[in-house]
């Protein structure tokens, strides 16, 4: 037999590690009021969060509203969606508020079938972003907390009409941020064994388990309409675990996964459908890149230098016309000008026939981690550098309940030197723009077999363009106004 | 943006409204689109129910106003040079008087500086009376943007008090 025809043996690929199989904490996550357990903390936070925003000081640094909201929680989450997955959808405050006023109001309606895309999602996000800037609300612990009751509110008017989780999906400007960025988390929730699911009969996953007599529904089945065997990545999926007590067969797992996998290939998706189609999904991902630079540029020097010479042109003096020009051209004229002018030269250059919006919304994904790594430089850096300030405001706080547990404030800690956490800031950065190129390529490869650095070189220069661009925002001096006309 | 006196007064009209409503019996409330000879339909019990909801959030949120500074018998005139300040030291001088425009001497005024976002180093200082009624401190502001400066103040006689000077729009150099 000669040697050379004899297939080489491939070596099996390792079983992903899975969360489920950690002793205890498979246990929890299995344990049917795990999420009420994880989410029970988190809405004490947001009481605490709400109640001194409302009555505590007005200053921002001394209050915890503005400072567990906008340093630590924007912080834990950009790292912990970086290091494990959406844990904080699966811990979301609201819903458990949401799970508590269902007893209450039996949902009637069906989310309205024009709605049901990213679109209302993709505004409201853009409406938080621009409301934080014009609302100052990061030194504003009133707005702070008025804000948090409002998102409360929503759920509980959009989750009291609506049936599913209709808010998590079709609504949640936060869940649509975790939604994009767990597409970079190492890890996912899977079915283990494909074959386990072939054989399954009653797709509990997604019908939810029921009573063999009545058919009620005992345990939920995917609130989000994620059928777990044709599941693809973390889009939409809010860590709910409602899978993993439904499946009958102990076959739905949380999976590590090369982070970023689910935007190098198209595969049609359960309850999304093909990437590729989804200009909603694609748009997502743009404000989620590009307001990731806006949101750093409203906080250095220049933003104000700019503004003011805008204000001056339009001769405006209020400050919703200026940042409406600036979101126009952040979020609309540099991703229509970037994104077409890399797909004509994609169009030009390799071949590739498809007409240009379809193309933008191909590689538009192909963006997401430099957005993430500027999420995560600009988040990480408020985080890290005012790390131990929870400490000092926690001691206010309790003291001025007329219980000084912790002893008088220590205002002297703040955090990590910033010349550290700048070195931290770019490797952040670094890494997004590795993770952008690598996935503009095999979308490049994918896309133009032949000719694929021909496909990649547009993109590439894209990617290159903001990366330069988040570089020099974070080499800027800060600059934290609330007034931005009056200086 | 701040909230303004008129954003107060606002929400007291809206709490107003929504007390004389209740008072009028929330139940005894008919929500239906009225039609001419159309029978008046009642909503059903979740959206009374959501309605209710509503209406306590927004008291709830309405009701939250501080009460007025009642520590005001010293005035305070802060001045702040360079004018407009920038990054780098800065010169806060006070200048304090009773009810009746006298000078308050033998205060001791401790000033703490504070950027108005969370996470940022205060910056400490102490005022020294350079003259009856006026006080001087040093600060360094270390960032360009909004500041506040928060002083505890306390008087000959023991009495404590704090006020907050804001400085916008510090300057880059």
């Amino acid at each position: 037999m000669n040697p050379s025809s004899i297939p080489a043996l491939e070596a099996p690929e390792p079983p992903p590690f899975d969360l489920m199989r950690v002793a205890g904490l498979g246990r929890l996550f299995r344990w049917r009021y795990a999420r009420p357990l994880l989410q029970s903390p988190l809405l004490i936070i947001s009481a605490v969060v709400i109640f001194d925003g409302l009555f505590g000081p007005s200053l921002a640094p001394k209050n915890l509203a503005t400072t567990l909201s906008w340093l630590h929680f924007r912080g834990v989450l950009v790292l912990v969606l970086l290091c494990c997955g959406n844990v904080f959808c699966l811990a979301c405050p609201f819903m458990l508020v949401r799970q508590a006023a269902r007893r209450l109001f039996r949902p009637r309606f069906d989310w309205p079938r024009p709605l049901r895309n990213k679109w209302l999602s993709v505004a409201l996000f853009v409406l938080i972003l621009f409301t934080y800037e014009l609302f100052d609300l990061w030194s504003s612990p009133w707005w702070t907390a008025c804000l948090i009751l409002a998102y409360f509110s929503a759920v509980l008017v959009v989750d009291g009409l609506f049936k599913h989780a209709s808010f998590c999906k079709f609504v949640c400007p936060i869940g649509q941020f975790n939604f994009v960025a767990s597409t970079l988390s190492p890890f996912e929730i899977k079915v283990r064994d494909q074959e386990v699911c072939t054989r399954c009969h009653t797709l509990d996953c997604i019908r939810g388990r029921r009573e063999p007599v009545s058919d009620l529904v005992i345990i939920r089945g995917c609130e989000l309409a994620l059928f777990q065997p044709r599941k693809v990545g973390n889009m939409d999926c809010t860590f709910c675990l409602d899978c993993v007590h439904a499946c009958p067969h102990d076959n739905v797992g949380v999976l590590s996964r090369l982070p970023g996998t689910e935007l190098l290939t198209d595969p049609i998706r359960s309850g999304i459908g093909y990437f590729s189609r989804r200009k909603d999904l694609a748009g997502l991902a743009i404000v989620f890149t590009f307001g990731a630079l806006l949101n750093a540029f409203g906080m250095v020097s220049p933003a104000y230098a700019v503004e003011s010479w805008l204000a001056r042109m339009l001769h405006v003096s209020h400050e919703a016309p200026v940042l409406g020009v600036i979101f126009t051209f952040f979020l609309v004229l540099a991703p229509v000008l970037l994104l077409g002018i890399a797909a004509w030269s994609t169009r030009a250059w390799a071949g590739n026939q498809r007409p240009l919006p379809p193309l933008m919304v191909r590689y538009a994904y192909g963006l997401v981690p430099l957005g993430f790594g500027m999420w995560l430089a600009h988040y990480g850096f408020h985080f890290l550098t005012g790390l131990y300030t929870i400490i000092p405001v926690t001691q206010r706080a309790l003291a001025s309940l007329g219980w000084p547990l912790l002893g008088e404030p220590r205002w002297n800690l703040i955090g990590l030197p910033a010349n550290i956490v700048q070195v931290i800031q770019i490797g952040f950065l670094l890494l997004g723009f590795a993770g952008s190129l690598a996935v503009i390529y095999c979308l490049a490869e994918d896309d133009s077999p032949s000719r694929p650095l021909r496909a990649f070189i547009p993109w590439a220069t894209v990617a290159c363009v903001l990366w330069i661009a988040s570089l020099w925002l974070m080499f800027q001096p800060m600059e934290m106004r609330a007034t931005l006309l009056s200086g | 943006m701040r909230m303004g006196p008129q954003a107060f007064n606002a929400s007291r009209l809206i709490q107003d409204r929504l007390t004389r409503t209740q008072s009028t019996g929330i139940r005894e409330m008919v929500f239906a689109f009225r039609r001419s000879q159309r029978p008046v339909r009642p909503l059903p019990n979740e959206c009374r129910n959501l309605l209710l909801c509503a209406c306590a959030a927004t008291l709830f949120m309405t009701a939250c106003s501080r009460p007025p500074d009642s520590s005001r018998t010293v005035t305070i005139e802060p001045e702040i040079s360079p004018q407009p300040a920038r990054i780098g030291p800065v010169v806060v001088t006070l200048r304090l008087a009773d009810h009746a425009a006298k000078a308050v001497t033998g205060a001791h005024i401790a000033l703490e500086a504070d950027m108005s976002h969370a996470g940022m180093a205060p910056v400490l200082g102490e005022a020294k009376e350079i003259e009856p009624g006026r006080y001087q401190a040093h600060l360094t502001f270390g960032m360009a943007g909004d500041w506040v400066i928060l002083l505890q103040i306390t008087l000959p006689g023991g009495q404590n008090f704090e006020h907050q000077i804001e400085v916008r729009g510090v300057r880059p150099n």
